[in-house]
């Protein structure tokens, strides 16, 4: 049954692919030819070479984090230190060209906009994924995939802008007011976090080894009883994992929200009115910011950095638990 | 030939990479001699911008960069040096005196409050403007229109609009926190447009056909009343130089101030020439 599996993940045979070519590259090398066992020099500095190119671009990837880390630590912090970080987080009002630092409305918002569009998207996208991996004729599976693959391909100020000057007025016509709002931003981040957590729900579900399926339906199971009893539960905890990076993706998205949003910088008294996040409120006073405002605003960056980081944290020991229970 | 397609890869990088120095070096060495960059206010860009373009027309080689980022923005670029002009809808503010900025005013603008053209209300008392920005006042029933709930659109706080409005109408009160909070003239001028209770307020340079302007204390927002000097909210538009004008940022300057720029690109965008400030 793992072999029947093997063709579709493919992973391995391209790499042997890669290698091949490199052998025939050494082979017209006219040192190369007088022994058979032992690799010739310059196919072994190439080897060399290449090792220490791929841990150079790895080390570029943990530098990065890391600089970003200290760079916005280091401009944020003062501003804990200055209205103390707890003052920071719990205070009701940000309005810091008048002195008052608190974020809480922008934490209560970006949580808002996040669970929101997940009860709206994790379903949609969980639905999409059982279909692609259980339901669809292989016809239109290659029909449907490149569909919801190319959602994760358009790029976020689309998806604003689409909001902004499509949906918006809509919404604004239906349910009255300005169309900004919670209600507008989670339709848009539903849309938005579907690819995400339907791919990583698919890789889930097509990992569930074929028996488990087999013995269901041997055991006289309908096809809905097998989806519903036996392979959600046997891939929950990649479509734990899955909804979680959808989160972040929800709790991080900025451009798209930023526009149809409204930026009231308080905590909205309905869904149709308008609110500002963690990180919209970076992109609409940055421009302007300047002293301990600008400083706050590296303060909010610790913050979004902490609750992404709280993230992949919460990912891996999810994965960790999955493996100890199998 | 992998290694060789690596090799052709970073001569690439290289090249690109010298250019781009290159282009950086050219860029900053004839600054202040073949281009010019003015940043600031979105109210003053349609002036800034379609003079920019004549006056490169009539002066082959030279090089305008306009760019609308909010007038304290640009304010803050032209005094740390990043642009040559800081354009401006607002005078500076008392801790943005000691910055050295010599102040050119340019035009004249009118504010004007505007609201969807099918909402029946024509015309407003400024007490009356300001209790709705401020939140006091939530459905336009209050002041003689429809039963239909007050949608408030405010701008940015980079906004010069915003802060002349402000002091215009709302004196030491606060904005209403609940409104929206648009970071462009444009966004709030179709916002308004589409959405039926809504209000708003733009350089009266902008209002079109797709929004109405309100009357203020019973005065119509026109031209006219504007030059008059009747129409109660109306202020210069600044152009700003660290220090005197000098060399290309004169010659742009002296361009828009001149009697045809002034009667015909300043007129076209809506404002008033500067000549017209006679109160």
């Amino acid at each position: 049954m793992t072999e029947s599996r093997d063709p579709r993940t493919g992973e391995p045979v391209p790499d042997m692919c890669v290698d091949d070519p490199a052998d025939a590259v050494g082979a017209p090398d006219p040192h190369s030819d007088s022994t058979l066992s032992t690799i010739s020099k310059a196919t072994y500095f190439k080897e060399a070479a290449l090792r220490n190119l791929f841990l150079l671009c790895a080390c570029v990837a943990v530098a990065g984090v890391g600089l970003i880390f200290l760079f916005v630590g280091l401009k944020g912090w003062p501003i804990f230190a200055k209205v103390g970080i707890w003052q920071f987080l719990t205070g009701a009002k940000w309005y810091p060209t008048k002195e008052f630092f608190g974020i809480l409305p922008l934490i209560v918002n970006s949580l808002l906009a996040m669970v929101g569009a997940l009860v709206l998207g994790a379903p949609l996208a969980i639905g999409t994924a059982v279909f692609l991996s259980e339901v669809a004729s292989p016809k239109l599976r290659e029909l449907v995939r490149p569909a919801v693959e190319l959602l994760a391909g358009i790029p976020s100020v689309v998806y604003g802008f689409f909001g902004l000057v499509l949906l918006r007025p809509i919404i604004a016509r239906l349910f009255g007011g300005l169309g900004f709002g919670l209600f507008t931003v989670w339709l848009i981040l539903a849309v938005m976090i579907l690819p995400t957590i339907a791919a990583l729900t698919e890789d889930a579900l097509r990992s569930v080894p074929e028996g488990i399926r087999e013995a269901s339906y041997a055991m006289g199971a309908t096809k809905w009883q097998t989806i519903w009893r036996v392979l959600l539960p046997a891939a929950k905890i990649g479509i734990i994992d899955a909804i979680i990076l959808g989160m972040g993706r929800a709790i991080g998205e900025t451009m798209a929200v930023v526009m149809v949003a409204g930026n009231a910088r308080v905590i909205p008294d309905g869904i149709f009115k308008p609110f500002l996040t963690l990180t919209t409120v970076i992109v609409m006073d940055m421009p302007y910011a300047s002293g301990d405002h600008r400083t706050a605003l590296f303060g909010v960056a610790i913050i979004l950095f902490i609750i992404s980081m709280a993230f992949v944290a919460a990912i891996r020991v999810i994965s960790r638990f999955g493996k100890e229970m199998s | 030939m992998r290694l060789r397609r690596l090799g052709a890869l970073a001569v690439a990088l290289l090249i690109v990479a010298s250019s781009l120095a290159l282009a950086g070096c050219a860029k900053s060495g004839g600054a202040s001699q073949t281009s010019l960059t003015v940043t600031g206010s979105t109210t003053v860009l349609p002036i800034a911008e379609v003079a920019a373009e004549d006056f490169q027309t009539a002066n082959p080689g030279k090089r305008v960069l306009v760019a609308g980022v909010g007038s304290s923005a640009g304010i803050e670029s032209v005094s740390n040096g990043t642009s040559d002009i800081g354009t401006s809808s607002r005078d500076l503010k008392p801790e943005e005196k000691p910055l050295g900025l010599v102040d050119t005013k340019i035009a004249l603008d009118a504010i004007a409050v505007i609201v969807n053209p099918s909402n029946p209300v024509s015309g407003l008392t400024k007490a009356q403007v300001s209790e709705i920005f401020q939140g006091k006042i939530k459905n336009w029933k209050d002041v003689g229109g429809p039963d239909l709930e007050i949608g408030l659109v405010n701008r940015d706080e980079a906004s010069g609009t915003r802060e002349a409005f402000s002091k215009f109408v709302l004196g030491t009160a606060d904005f209403d926190p609940t409104a929206a909070v648009l970071p462009g003239t444009g966004q709030v001028r179709s916002v308004v447009a589409q959405a039926a209770g809504a209000v708003g307020y733009i350089s009266l340079g902008f209002v079109d056909s797709t929004v109405k302007a309100l009357a203020v204390d019973g005065i119509p927002a026109n031209e006219k009343t504007v030059a008059d000097g009747t129409y109660p909210l109306w202020r210069y538009l600044h152009f700003f130089t660290k220090g005197d004008p000098k060399g290309l940022a004169k010659a742009y300057i002296d361009y828009i101030l001149s009697a045809d720029v002034q009667n015909t690109v300043v007129r076209d965008a809506g404002f008033l020439p500067i000549t017209e400030g006679g109160k």
